[in-house]
């Protein structure tokens, strides 16, 4: 079997045994749900329901005519709350709508509504735009945008490789899910009119890999490409680099590129938008974590409020935890635990004190290069994080510091303890606000 | 930060940490020492064991010293300064007096590391500098030594100490002893000088630990192998002596003077190859390993700017002709 990679990254401890083998459960559904009107990248929602309205479970409750946008759904039935500022897991605090649960049904029910064979390129992005899909895998990019016929892009490249430790929802997806996972993608392929699909798994998931070999083996449009186990393999630019073959040159569009990346969970929740109307209103998120009793992959209510998570799955004691919304590597650290799930929470997970450490502690660089050797971007943190400290902007942008896609390898392989990834945030907008200057 | 409400702790992302820390690192060279130093005691006893401590001892209060002078917290813990320490006292040769020494090692810890900011700050290796300052200052501290004779401490006599170096030798023409014995263990010169074996015992921990690559102490060695043996001279006999062996794995190896790249250290270890076989073959042959880091050391931006190696998203000359 071939292994495919890329340049530099490193061998992370990946902690995935707490939750690999745990099939796919159903969490109860939460009192309260809080429903952040921006989930994605691009623009926010306008509520479509207030106060002491009635909603249905499924049903749409804040949309935007943007473009860039993706619209929210109920995820529970029950009488809206609030619609108010609460604190988002991408911090800080946004609107939501707070729906109560009610007596009322709170499963969806799935009744097919569309044969897949029947539909077009039309059809489907309009499903998964009034599904609310949006990437589920970290960049949380509105998925309808990218559904469109370009001749140029004859590749769609699931992403399968779940490189971040901890994490274990995408595997099992691809281990329970497989068909769903096969004729999503065989929907999306078509209806983009790309030649294949491309499934890029880590090798650690050999039961993933055979799943869907088993079902794509007689077809020629298909293919299981292995992927080493490297952080960060899962990151749209060296996912490409490693299945494909091809460079990711800065700004480069899909169609320069030739080919689009889809998470495997995106896929196959879009296939349910499309073929039973299922809007996302749930999702897959690893609990894990050494201290917590009943670790496992649920499918969870978005807006579920992280208490209510934990709460079921048996964590108590938590002074001095670390809690955090996505993988232990690029998520962030939640200030309590009233913050919501969203769309792209891959993860919950507790990190106890001997396993984190703060960021405050840390010294002067002292050039031991190993930042240099892991960095992916093939970048030099040291310089960019010495530049960026001291707010020397032009420097750190000539040191490439806007290429850098903030998978934290260096901070994490540092022996000095530098917190460069918060630097690299940090610099970001003042470098932009620079470059535009020039203009 | 702590969050107030429930105590969870908040930092930016990653929220992992690989294990290595700098004093641990740091711990691992001083460790890394140990079989030299152990050899070096086996010849010389008490004078190389007392050498040694003189050093520790200086450098712990020099950093203390300069801590203080600069208002910032003491870093005894990142192991930093016994390391110079160390290393200073492994540069002299047994019978050097102690005031040397300490002196040395002031320079090295105070001047070359405190005063140019502090560990990750300083151009040259701290012990190099201190080593090479001394050799500079020589006939400054001439008359010193006058001074400070009534306080040399007689500690028996060691009759090895007094023998010609094996570089020395060397150069001289001289019988060289078997070459097996000059690599296991062979006393004259610096203390670091008696044993390439237990050197390389050291080195093989270090890459075991993984806090130095191959890229320098190759390219010196062959640097030096095959300059050596153009010349017309056996290169085995210049990779065993004088400080090629601690220079090639313990000093230009160094993680604040070497450059960032494995293709910068390539060519850092190759420059210093050829440096070295001009000071040996050309110049004086004392310290000239040690002179040839430290003038590599000065390159190093120069290195680190020239070798950057295009990011991943640069984008490829021919994409952008096509
Ligand atoms: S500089 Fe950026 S891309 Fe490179 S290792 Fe650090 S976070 Fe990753
Ligand atoms: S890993 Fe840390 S100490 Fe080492 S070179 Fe990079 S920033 Fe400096």
């Amino acid at each position: 079997m071939e292994v495919k990679t890329f340049q530099g990254g490193a061998h992370i401890p990946h902690f995935k045994s707490y939750t690999e083998d745990k099939p796919i459960t159903r969490l109860s559904p939460p009192k309260e749900v809080i429903v952040p009107l921006l989930q994605h990248m691009g623009a926010p929602c306008e509520p479509l329901v207030k106060e002491g309205d009635k909603v249905e479970i499924g049903q749409k409750i804040g949309d935007s005519e943007e473009t860039f946008s993706a619209p929210v759904h109920a995820s529970i039935s029950g009488t809206v709350k609030e619609v108010g500022k609460r604190t988002v897991p991408t911090g800080g605090e946004d609107d939501c709508i707070v729906i109560e649960a009610d007596d009322g049904p709170q499963e969806f029910e799935m009744k097919q509504i569309r044969d897949p064979q029947n539909i077009d390129l039309e059809e489907y992005r309009k499903c998964v735009r009034e599904g609310g899909l949006t990437g589920m895998g970290g960049a949380a990019l509105p998925t309808h945008v990218q559904v469109k016929y370009n001749e140029q892009v004859d590749t769609l490249l699931l992403n399968g490789a779940e490189c971040e430790p901890f994490l274990t929802c995408d595997h099992r997806i691809m281990v329970e899910k497989a068909e769903e996972l096969v004729r999503g993608a065989e929907l999306m392929m078509n209806s983009i009119g790309a030649k294949r699909t491309l499934f890029g798994i880590e090798v650690n998931k050999p039961d993933a890999i055979e799943a869907v070999n088993e079902l794509i083996k007689d077809r020629d449009d298909m293919e299981v490409v292995s992927l080493a186990v490297k952080y960060p393999q899962g990151f749209k630019s060296h996912l490409i680099k490693a299945a494909t073959g091809r460079d990711v040159p800065r700004g480069a569009r899909s169609a320069e590129l030739g080919c689009i990346v889809r998470n495997v969970g995106t896929t196959v929740a879009s296939y349910e938008a499309c073929v039973y109307g299922k809007p996302l209103i749930e999702r897959v998120v690893t609990v894990s974590g050494p201290k917590v009793t009943k670790p496992g992959n649920y499918i969870v209510r978005i807006g579920s409020p992280i208490s209510h998570i934990l709460k079921e799955c048996g964590v108590e004691e938590l002074e001095n935890h670390k809690v955090v919304i996505g993988g232990p590597m690029t998520g962030l650290a939640q200030p309590h635990l009233e913050v919501p799930v969203v769309k792209s929470s891959t993860g919950v997970i507790v990190l106890p004190p001997d396993m984190t450490r703060e960021w405050m502690e840390y010294t002067d660089c002292v050039r031991c290069d190993k930042c240099v050797e892991h960095c992916p971007m093939m970048l030099y943190p040291n310089q960019i994080s010495i530049y960026a400290e001291a707010g020397l902007h032009e420097k750190a942008e000539e040191w490439d510091l806007m290429d850098c896609i903030e998978c934290g390898i260096c901070s994490y392989v540092c022996p000095a303890a530098r917190p460069i990834v918060h630097w690299v945030q940090r610099a970001k907008p003042e470098i932009q606000k620079l470059q535009r200057s020039r203009k | 930060m702590v969050s107030d409400t429930q105590k969870l702790i908040i930092s930016p992302s990653p929220h992992l940490k690989a294990k290595d820390t700098v004093g641990s690192a740091m711990r691992d060279v001083f460790i890394a020492l140990l079989p030299v130093v152990a050899v070096a005691i086996y010849f010389y006893h008490v004078y190389a064991a007392f050498l040694i401590g003189v050093c520790l001892v200086t450098a712990v209060l020099t950093e203390l010293l300069f801590r203080k002078l600069s208002g910032k917290k003491p870093t005894l813990h990142d192991w930093s300064a016994l390391l110079t320490g160390l290393f200073v006292a492994l540069l002299f040769t047994a019978t050097t007096p102690w005031w040397k020494a300490a002196i040395a090692t002031f320079i090295a810890v105070g001047i070359a590391k405190e005063l140019m900011g502090g560990l990750g700050w300083n151009r040259f290796n701290p012990a190099l500098f201190g080593r090479v300052a001394m050799i500079l200052l020589a006939p400054i501290f001439a008359f010193v030594d006058d001074w400070f004779a009534p306080l040399a401490t007689y500690m028996g006599s060691v009759d090895v100490a007094t023998q010609a170096t094996p570089l020395a030798m060397l150069n001289a023409g001289m019988e060289m002893p078997p070459l097996g014995q000059l690599f296991a263990a062979f006393p004259g010169g610096a203390l670091s000088e008696v044993s390439p074996l237990a050197l390389l015992i050291g080195a093989a921990y270090l890459f075991y630990r993984k806090h130095i690559t191959w890229h320098i102490p190759a390219a010196m060695i062959v640097t030096v192998a095959v300059l050596t043996l153009i010349a017309g001279e056996n290169p085995l006999y210049h990779l065993f002596t004088g400080g090629m062996m601690i220079g090639a794995f313990f000093m230009a190896t160094d993680w604040v003077t070497s450059p960032f790249t494995d293709r910068g250290k390539l060519l850092f270890g190759a420059c210093i190859g050829i440096l070295v076989v001009i000071f040996r073959v050309g110049l004086s042959p004392t310290e000239g390993v040690a002179f040839s880091i430290l003038i590599m050391n000065a390159f190093v931006p120069l290195i680190d700017k020239a070798m950057k190696r295009p990011s991943f998203s640069e984008p490829r000359k021919q994409t952008q002709a096509s």
